[in-house]
């Protein structure tokens, strides 16, 4: 059975659907059909508005004309159609929407009069109607215009229905036995309806006060800010205001904006962008917004809730951007409206950001987090900010005047400016990578020309805001030079060695670019020039020339042009050979630029890291892009941003780097550790190691190859491993402290020593290797020829030959090593005879490490007295007078290339623990053989011995 | 605990003098029972004590042929004190004597003590040169000398005791820094770079 409320229902349904019909016959489409296309853009307004009301129109009927027959459906049939199948009960929230949409487009239509406009153009017309009208409404004055009538037909019959479902609904809810099935959807849709009524109520109100309020406003005003969607909240007129530090005569809270006005100025701000902060004592609250901060003052506490409160639901509510349902502050999330918000804006006032679009993340009115801020200008910063500055990584994009070229900053800012390590790409082919502070370039970097630039120059050294300044390297493609030494100004300027391509040195002192006054000049072919120069890098002055055969000249020099060089001096013939120390084997440089401010730039930022107490986040910053090549850094923005959030861990990951040195400090342990720590680009001392890489081969790498440089890189890599284990100090320090665990005692020297030669040189030295060997190579390239030219000889003398012409004892020759094919003698073999210390010792050059090349020594020696023992059948302990023989043999055979850069490579890294001892021996007894064969009476053709028969 | 002061230690003289023999005998006797590293019979290590100190000898041999005496610079090099060795059945070998001392004076590191053995006293019948003669050289070199024999060992323990008493004690102020001061150590660094 069906209850009476469900007939009434039906009943009421079918009246209003019949009073949607007639309203749209009687009104909706007479007031399209009013007038012709509109010219003013006010009226087209108008009537877009009615359209869409038309339409809602058409909708509201459509979902009426369905609940009526769901209704009758459930009427004829009430014992098959169940309660739940009213499209009232199942379909409210549909239901609830379309009556929404109808709201929205009317209470717009009646804020901008759209009714009262409109028929004003037919208003004979109107007249006409009047009486017809009145039969749709009750209660209209007869008096009442047009505009007012209508206002009312296309809401009051909607009014009136709703509260009458309302009403139904209840009682049916009530007729309802408590346990019904249906009794939930049916309360569910009284309450649905019943919100429906108090939000048309809100609407209504809005809509109404704004209408009025644009009445009241200039027509200025109005043109600045009346639109049809926008609705007044609030207005204080109604409770006042007080302004702070602006001035505004009046406040208008609309749903989207909050505007301020004085005089004709309008002052607008876009509520998503306005934080509302309060004031303790209760008369007053704050409001910040990305350009302008202000207060709201009271005369009394109450005014100041209001306003707060309506200030705040309407920005939670422009920020969700959906109307609060059924009434303002009804909304689902909780306020007050979050801190950070993520929003566009392009900012207005005079500045460095004017007209410039902010997109990203905000925080009380300034950018905060990550965004994209963009110039008209073209320039473009991509990144992080801090309260309104960049702060934290950026990129940074800056056009250049002409062509389509940028410069692309990728660097860390710190409030606003360039702070920290940073990429540059320049519009003008040129990369600098390196530090910058207060956006200039600072501290440690390498300014490079790209490849594709004509003239290639490079800039590997200190900076001092924006100018070369301190030690640097400086490199002149086109000229084939390297500078090596002090920098002032952007100009070399103090102390400097230049190298060129051609392999004439320079050592003296710069100043403005130019090398003036006393210096020396060392050329190719170990010719030395003592003496002043007067014009930069030419042999102009007076002074003395030391030529390789130990001839001097002295005198006054000139070149000229025409003349060519020219000198009025004295020959002198009659000098002993020039020490080899002051010449060939000169080394620039040394105690110039000694070692430990060389490169402090270099040092500096991981010593700031540690003092910091390694912050992860600070990482990057201070020690720049783990990025493994620099090829990823040309890629887009995007890939840089990606690439790098990897590092956004950083803070744990510098936990896990921290654990890792305290769960490794027993020898073993530590030198695995330290392995590992050196060999990965994410690793702070890996990181440091790579740039001091960086450094040694700007310098030494090239051009700097030059043999004069040798003992300049030697002190250095030594000096880097000091670092390095000083480096690895400070984070174990660190370590310790956040564990707060004792911290490790200041070691002696003998310690520091012990580790930095027994641990890290030989981890850190392959780093370095190819260019410190090469130096060696170079500096000892004249010996080593001498040396490959006496083992060539040597290797002409059969096994036998050989072992005679050393004088080694007979009974310590290992005959029975040579095993003879038939009609072959003794003395035709060669490479038999001590073959397994032969090969030990070529084992040599396959290492870096020096200890271990000591190693191998070590073993050489002891495969020779093996080889003795098992000749005489028993132990034999060699004296240094059948040794040496022996080894020379064994050198000779091993055939080792550069064997004096080797030696002298070995001598120099060598922990210096070993001097003196078994190492130092052993390293002195191979230095010997070398230096005998390359002298002595090897230099003998082969057919000298050839003749003497063996005793 | 005492301080170890590592002491380098040269052996020069003609070959079959019985260089390494000595310090073979040096090494093997007595209580250095702890085993150091060798090379052989040429590179050789013990430690005595003398005074408040401990000497760690360091004993480099070297070639005694002619033709390798070119190469001896590098071996004598940094050390505190050379071991010239000569046979007293050969009169030669103590020419050869007088050639080193020689050099060592004008090529070798400053104020390094030489010690001269007389070696094969055991042979003394066949003798070709006098005690005195040598005595009479070292006292005019300043060197402390001594006869040996290897064989029997005569001697041997007097002739690095000798050294031990004729090398300076330590300044007080670097011990007290340091511990133990490598004397041989110095003296390389500073004069490595001529070679």
């Amino acid at each position: 059975m069906c209850s009476p409320e469900e007939s009434a229902l039906l009943r009421l349904e079918e009246v209003f659907s019949a009073t949607l019909a007639r309203i749209n016959s009687l009104v909706l489409q007479p007031l399209l059909a009013a007038a012709p296309e509109p010219s003013d853009p006010r009226g087209r307004e108008c009537l877009l508005l009615l359209q869409q009301l038309h339409g809602r129109s058409q909708q509201l009927l459509e979902v009426t004309e369905e609940s009526l027959h769901s209704l009758r459906e459930r009427l004829r049939h009430p014992d098959t159609v169940g309660l739940g199948s009213l499209l009232l009960l199942h379909g409210a929230e549909g239901v609830l929407r379309v009556h929404l949409e109808y709201i929205k487009s009317y209470t717009s239509c009646v804020v901008v009069q759209a009714f009262q406009k409109t028929a004003k153009k037919r208003s004979e017309y109107w007249r006409g109607q009047r009486k017809a009208l009145r039969q749709l409404l009750w209660g209209v004055s007869p008096e009442g215009s047009v505009g007012t009538a209508l206002v009312q037909a296309l809401r009051q019959p909607l009014s009136h229905h709703v509260q009458q479902y309302v009403v139904l609904l209840l009682s049916l809810g009530d007729s309802l036995g408590e346990h019904h099935p249906t009794r939930e959807l049916v309360v569910h849709a009284a309450t649905v309806f019943g919100d429906l009524q108090s939000f048309m109520r809100q609407e209504l109100d809005q809509a109404v006060a704004t209408q009025a309020l644009w009445q009241a406003l200039s027509s200025r005003q109005r043109d600045a800010l009346c639109t049809p969607t926008r609705r007044l909240l609030q207005d204080s007129q109604d409770i006042p205001v007080t302004v702070a530090p602006l001035r505004a005569e009046r406040v208008l809270l609309f749903d989207d904006v909050l505007v301020l006005l004085q005089g004709h100025s309008v002052h607008t701000f876009n509520l998503k962008l306005v934080w509302v902060d309060p004031e303790r004592d209760g008369c007053t609250f704050h409001l910040f917004t990305p350009e302008e901060e202000f207060s709201f003052c009271f005369k009394d506490p109450q005014g100041q809730v209001v306003w707060q409160w309506k200030v705040t639901q309407a920005v939670c509510q422009a920020l969700r951007g959906n109307k609060d349902f059924p009434v303002l502050g009804a909304g689902l999330e909780p306020s007050p409206p979050p801190t950070c918000r993520s929003m566009a804006y392009t900012f207005l006032a005079e500045g460095r950001l004017c007209q410039a679009t902010y997109e990203g993340e905000w925080c009380q009115g300034r950018p905060h987090g990550k965004g994209t801020l963009k110039w008209p200008d073209g320039r473009n910063h991509v990144g992080n900010f801090c309260q309104g500055l960049e702060h934290g990584f950026g990129i940074r994009l800056v056009p250049q005047a002409s062509e389509d070229k940028f410069d692309c900053y990728k660097c860390h800012w710190r409030q606003g400016s360039m702070c920290g390590y940073g990429i540059c790409e320049y519009g003008s082919d040129e990369v600098y990578k390196g530090y910058f502070q207060a956006g200039l370039r600072h501290g440690f970097g390498v300014l490079e020309s790209t490849p594709q630039a004509p003239q290639h120059c490079k800039y590997t050294g200190h900076w001092d805001k924006g100018q070369r300044s301190g030690y640097g390297i400086g490199e002149d493609g086109d000229r084939g030079e390297r500078y090596i030494g002090m920098w002032q100004a952007d100009q070399r300027h103090g102390p400097g060695v230049l190298v060129t391509q051609a392999g004439v040195c320079y050592q003296g002192t710069f100043q403005a670019d130019k090398m003036v006054g006393p210096g020396i000049l060392l050329s190719d072919d170990d010719s030395l020039y003592e003496g002043t120069f007067t014009r930069d890098l030419a042999l102009v002055g007076k002074g003395k020339v030391t030529f390789p055969n130990g001839f001097t000249l002295e005198g006054i020099f000139g070149s000229g042009a025409e003349r060519g060089l020219h000198t009025q001096g004295v020959l002198d013939t009659a000098a002993l050979p020039p020490d080899p120390s002051s010449t060939c084997k000169r080394q620039l440089g040394l105690g110039v630029f000694p070692v430990e401010s060389r490169w402090q730039g270099v040092y500096g930022p991981f010593r700031d890291f540690v003092c910091a107490g390694c912050p992860g986040d600070l990482q990057e910053a201070l020690l720049g892009f783990h990025v493994q090549s620099s090829k990823e850094l040309r890629k887009s923005q995007e890939y840089l941003c990606c690439e790098r959030t990897q590092l956004d861990d950083g803070v744990g990951r510098m936990d896990e780097v921290l654990e890792e040195l305290l769960q490794h400090r027993q020898p073993e342990a530590l030198q695995q550790c330290l392995r590992k720590a050196l060999s990965s680009s994410l690793h702070p001392l890996g990181q440091l190691l790579r740039t001091l890489m960086l450094t040694f081969q700007a310098t030494y790498a090239g051009t700097g190859a030059n043999k004069h440089l040798q003992e300049l890189a030697q002190d250095e890599v030594k000096h880097h491993a000091r670092e390095l284990w000083a480096a690895y100090r400070g984070l174990l320090q660190v370590a310790l402290q956040r564990k707060g665990r004792a911290l490790e005692a200041e070691e002696d020297t003998e310690t520091r020593d012990l580790q930095v030669h027994g641990l890290v040189l030989p981890l850190m030295l392959p780093s370095f290797y190819s260019e410190l060997f090469t130096l060696y190579l170079l500096l000892h390239e004249r010996e080593d020829s001498f040396y490959s030219q006496g083992i060539t000889n040597l290797s002409l003398f059969p096994d036998t030959k050989l072992l005679e012409f050393l004088d080694v004892q007979k009974h310590l020759w290992p005959l029975k090593d040579l095993t003879l094919t038939t009609n072959q003698r003794h003395s035709l073999v060669t490479d038999k005879c001590f073959l397994s210390a032969i090969e030990c010792l070529q084992k040599i050059i396959t290492t870096m490490d020096p200890r271990e090349k000591l190693e191998v020594l070590e073993r050489t020696y002891g495969e020779i007295e093996a080889t003795v023992s098992r000749v005489l059948g028993q132990e034999h302990k060699l004296p240094m007078d059948d040794l040496l023989p022996l080894l020379i043999y064994v050198v000779s055979r091993a055939r080792i290339q550069h064997l004096g850069a080797e030696i002298h490579l070995i001598r120099d890294m060598m922990d210096p623990i070993h001097t003196g001892g078994l190492y130092d021996f052993l390293l002195t007894a191979l230095e010997s053989c070398y230096e005998h064969i390359q002298k002595e009476d090897m230099h003998r053709l082969p057919s000298r011995w050839d003749s003497r028969e063996p005793r | 605990m005492m301080a170890i002061r590592e002491l380098k230690v040269c052996l020069l003289g003609d070959t079959g003098v019985g260089k390494s023999s000595i310090v073979c005998r040096f090494v093997q006797d007595h209580f250095d029972h702890n085993i150091s590293p060798t090379i052989g019979a040429s590179f050789m290590t013990k430690t005595v004590p003398c005074g408040n100190e401990l000497h760690k000898f360091l004993i480099w041999d070297t070639a005694g042929q002619e033709r390798f005496h070119s190469l001896a610079p590098m071996y004598y090099r940094g050390s505190a004190a050379a071991v010239i060795v000569y046979d007293i059945t050969k009169q030669d070998s103590f020419h050869t004597l007088k050639k080193w001392v020689k050099e060592l004076k004008e090529h070798g590191p400053e104020n390094i003590v030489m010690a001269i053995a007389g070696n094969k006293c055991d042979l003394s019948d066949i003798r070709e040169v006098p005690l005195k003669d040598a005595k009479e050289y070292a006292e005019s070199i300043g060197a402390i000398v001594v006869e040996t024999s290897a064989k029997n060992a005569i001697n041997i323990e007097e002739l690095f005791q000798g050294i031990s008493r004729k090398i300076p004690p330590l300044d007080p102020h670097e011990n007290g820094n340091n511990g133990a001061m490598k004397l041989g150590k110095q003296t390389t660094q500073t004069s490595r770079r001529c070679c």
